[in-house]
């Protein structure tokens, strides 16, 4: 730059920028100055951090007599559901003020408040002359002691537990604002036996692990189980005689058929959102290749056709788009692709092998399982490949399924050695990480839908 | 954006070349220069305003701080002695000021007072008790126009009725005055009058009144509100409504909740009805979110708040938020 730069002109474009400029920074001189005086001092709170809601859950009232053993289970599952959410501190009941509440009148508040209970639940079980079961609650306010959420549900007796769930995602949505996950089942694979002559048979529980029952004898060795978006029917792979094969079970009448006929062996399969197809990849050959086979019509559709290994699909919940595992590239990586077929579009660029991606119900994470390192790492990455963030690490952690509102997680880990696997389950932020209870080894979990 | 340099001989493309170099180099000092304003107005604008440094004085808090909010209009300099409110029509005074004035006036800052008798005892009805003469305020050192031994009395109790009257705003009075008894100039005193020169009316309890308004007032600070401490009490507050805050779990994505109220608190630091809630959330977690505060709120009472302040805490706005100024 030089200084004897005077040209005539020069002096004009400099002036108007200036005076463009010049206003510019009045404009914000003026902005920030001028700012008009508050009709009261506003004092900011900005350093809160994320706390567990202090909740008090007296056991629910008995309706008639017998029904105090059904209210105290039922406080007790509901209990249970908050505190293993993260996102609740139920309150000890040896310190409550007030054991027995009438579940009719207005709470006394200043009870609870001494405890530095936020939240009250009260409820009440009646069982009706006709034999079924009455299930009343209401979410109280302490502090301004206002009624949150209440409500009254009719049930065959033995759906007990399931009142509670449904009770306890009231209680959830009202307090968080999201979508409960309680109402749900899970199906695993369980595994007993020594670890040479493991048997293998699928299960389904609750969500926090209480009804377990079999859905399969053991004798032939199962995988990857997956919910189809009904409830009813389970898809999942199982070494028979000769190649392996997917097959649906209806969970109701414990039908079970074979998904297609292929020459090959077909794996990883998963509905599809709407629960009229199952997705699934074929090997023939060296290779494995991505099929979509619809249910009623039994007509099958190829999606990929290359010379890698494409396994493991899951949908998009909008049924648009999947992503899948493929180590076209070199080495497994995650893939997004539309649903029927065409381009796919690598997402994970990380270092490591990535594998086993599951598409969130909410649609706004695809969790995976990622390796390296020595390290077995559950994620989550964004569908468009940003955000990526480890949730737990170790050895050997697999298999990530969401829970129907998308905030939690579950996973087998297998730490090796002469024990077996197990269930656990993390939040999507990587806290409250915990076990699940099964009654073995458990491994391979799939998360259904909410229920109601 | 080419480095070659280019001789002016060229003409027009050789200049374009340099140009080109200079705008672009002021553009670039503008741009530095317009994002630091930026930048640093944008903290200032959430700084709390800076404490003013103020002469010690025995004043209430009140009295203080009204003082140093100021009026936009206030002159800078005081040419003369003025007082806090322009006298107002007020009959007693009216009557007293009517009755003196019915003689024929005689003060002069030099003329010594007049000879004759007669024309003197008028006179000396008027002598100016300070009241309707300009005097100083209470708070600042009492200088009476004229120093009269026997009028301190009336002195004293107009200051003591000044103290007790809520102070006024400095703005108030800007009134005209109606009927400002003009002379408040310096007599000669006499000392062989002074019984003379008694005030006989009876204290006119009226507040100190005179010519003009004492505009001590300031221009004050640009942001235009009174120099308080909200940033003491503002602390203790945050501290204290934050141990019962259970912030609700807002996921992994970012959210930028903010939830405001109005609250009112008593003497004792509890709140004398529900906070009020600025605005209705437009999302559930918002909701949830300004639950949780208002919890929060109600929860931690009684705040422990400076008593000396309660004026400022009595009624203010706090505002729980993740926004990042």
């Amino acid at each position: 730059m030089t200084d004897k730069d005077l040209s005539p002109q020069m002096p004009f474009r400099l002036n108007r920028r200036q005076l463009v400029s010049g206003m510019a920074s009045i404009g914000l001189l003026a902005g920030a100055v001028l700012r008009p005086a508050a009709a009261q001092k506003r004092i900011p709170i900005p350093e809160g951090d994320f706390a567990p809601v202090p909740i008090a859950i007296p056991n629910f009232a008995a309706g008639t007599p017998s029904d105090g053993d059904v209210g105290a289970g039922v406080t007790q599952v509901i209990t249970n559901n908050l505190r293993r959410s993260g996102l609740f501190a139920p309150i000890d009941q040896a310190a409550y003020l007030e054991k027995a509440v009438n579940f009719d009148a207005v709470p006394q508040f200043n009870n609870w408040k001494t405890i530095n209970a936020q939240a009250l639940v009260t409820g009440r079980m009646t069982r009706q002359p006709d034999g079924r079961l009455k299930a009343e609650f209401r979410l109280w306010d302490v502090a301004t002691g206002q009624p949150l959420a209440g409500q009254q549900y009719f049930t065959q007796p033995e759906n007990w537990r399931r009142i509670s769930h449904i009770i306890s995602d009231q209680i959830y949505e009202r307090m968080t604002g999201e979508k409960g996950y309680f109402d749900s089942r899970v199906v695993f694979v369980d595994e007993t036996g020594s670890k040479e002559r493991r048997v293998k048979r699928l299960a389904l529980m609750d969500q926090d692990g209480a009804n377990v029952r079999y859905l399969t004898r053991g004798s032939d060795l199962v995988l990857t189980p997956r919910f189809s978006p009904s409830t009813q029917e389970i898809t999942y792979m199982e070494f028979g005689q000769g190649d392996p094969r997917v097959y649906l079970l209806n969970i109701e009448t414990g039908q079970r058929e074979i998904v297609g006929n292929f020459p090959g062996m077909t794996f990883s399969p998963r509905f599809s959102p709407d629960g009229q197809r199952v997705i699934m990849s074929l090997q023939q050959g060296g290779n494995s290749n991505l099929f979509a086979m619809d249910l009623r019509s039994k007509s099958t559709t190829r999606l990929t056709d290359t010379p890698a290994i494409d396994t493991s699909p899951s949908y998009s919940p909008d049924g648009s788009r999947i992503c899948f595992e493929s180590d076209r590239g070199g080495k497994p990586q995650i893939y997004v692709m539309g649903a029927s077929g065409g381009q796919a579009q690598r997402i994970s660029f990380g270092e490591g092998n990535y594998s086993t991606p599951v598409w969130s119900p909410r649609g706004d994470y695809i969790a995976f399982t990622k390796q390296g390192g020595g390290q077995f790492s559950i994620g989550i990455i964004k569908p468009d490949g940003s955000g990526e963030r480890i949730l737990t690490s170790g050895f050997h952690n697999e298999g990530p399924t969401f829970a129907p509102n998308g905030r939690v997680l579950m996973f087998f880990r297998d730490p090796g050695g002469n024990g077996g696997p197990s269930l656990f389950s993390v939040d999507i932020s990587g806290r409250f990480e915990q076990r699940v209870p099964t009654p073995g080894f458990a491994s391979d979990p799939a998360w259904s839908p909410l229920l109601s | 954006m080419t480095a070659e340099a280019t001789s002016e001989s060229n003409g027009r493309p050789g200049l374009k070349g340099k140009i080109d170099k200079t705008i672009i180099a002021s553009v670039l000092l503008h741009v530095l220069v317009f994002g630091w304003m930026m930048l640093s107005f944008s903290t200032k604008a959430y700084v709390m305003p800076d404490e003013d440094v103020v002469a010690v004085d025995v004043v209430s808090a009140d009295q203080l701080s009204k003082a140093m909010a100021g009026t936009k209009t206030g002159d800078k300099k005081n040419p003369k002695p003025l007082v806090e409110k322009v006298a107002e029509a007020k009959p007693p005074v009216e009557d007293a000021v009517g009755k003196i004035t019915e003689k024929p006036p005689v003060v002069t800052d030099t003329t010594p007072p007049p000879q004759p008798k007669p024309i003197e005892k008028p006179v000396e009805k008027k002598p100016d008790p300070p009241k309707p003469v300009a005097e100083a305020k209470p708070k600042e050192e009492p200088k009476p126009v004229e120093k009269k031994p026997e009028t301190p009395d009336p002195i004293a109790e107009a200051i003591k009725k000044e103290e007790k009257k809520p102070p006024k705003p400095v703005t108030e009075a800007a009134k005209p005055p109606p009927q400002p008894p003009k002379p408040k100039a310096e007599r000669t005193f006499d000392q062989t009058k002074i019984a003379a020169l008694l005030d006989k009316r009876d204290p006119s309890r009226a507040p100190v009144t005179g010519d003009t308004i004492n505009s001590n007032a300031a221009l004050g600070t640009a942001k235009g509100s009174a120099a308080d401490n909200s940033a003491t009490w503002g602390a203790m507050f945050r501290q204290q409504v934050e141990r019962c805050w259970k912030k609700p779990y807002g996921g992994i994505e970012s959210q930028n909740p903010e939830a405001a109220f109005s609250i009112r608190l008593k003497r004792d630091g509890t709140l004398e009805a529900m906070p009020v809630p600025d605005g209705t959330p437009a999302t559930p977690y918002l909701k949830v979110y300004q639950e949780s505060a208002l919890r929060a709120i109600i929860e931690c009472q009684p705040y422990n708040l400076p008593a000396a302040y309660f004026e400022e805490w009595k009624f203010f706005a706090p505002v729980f938020t993740e926004r990042r100024g």
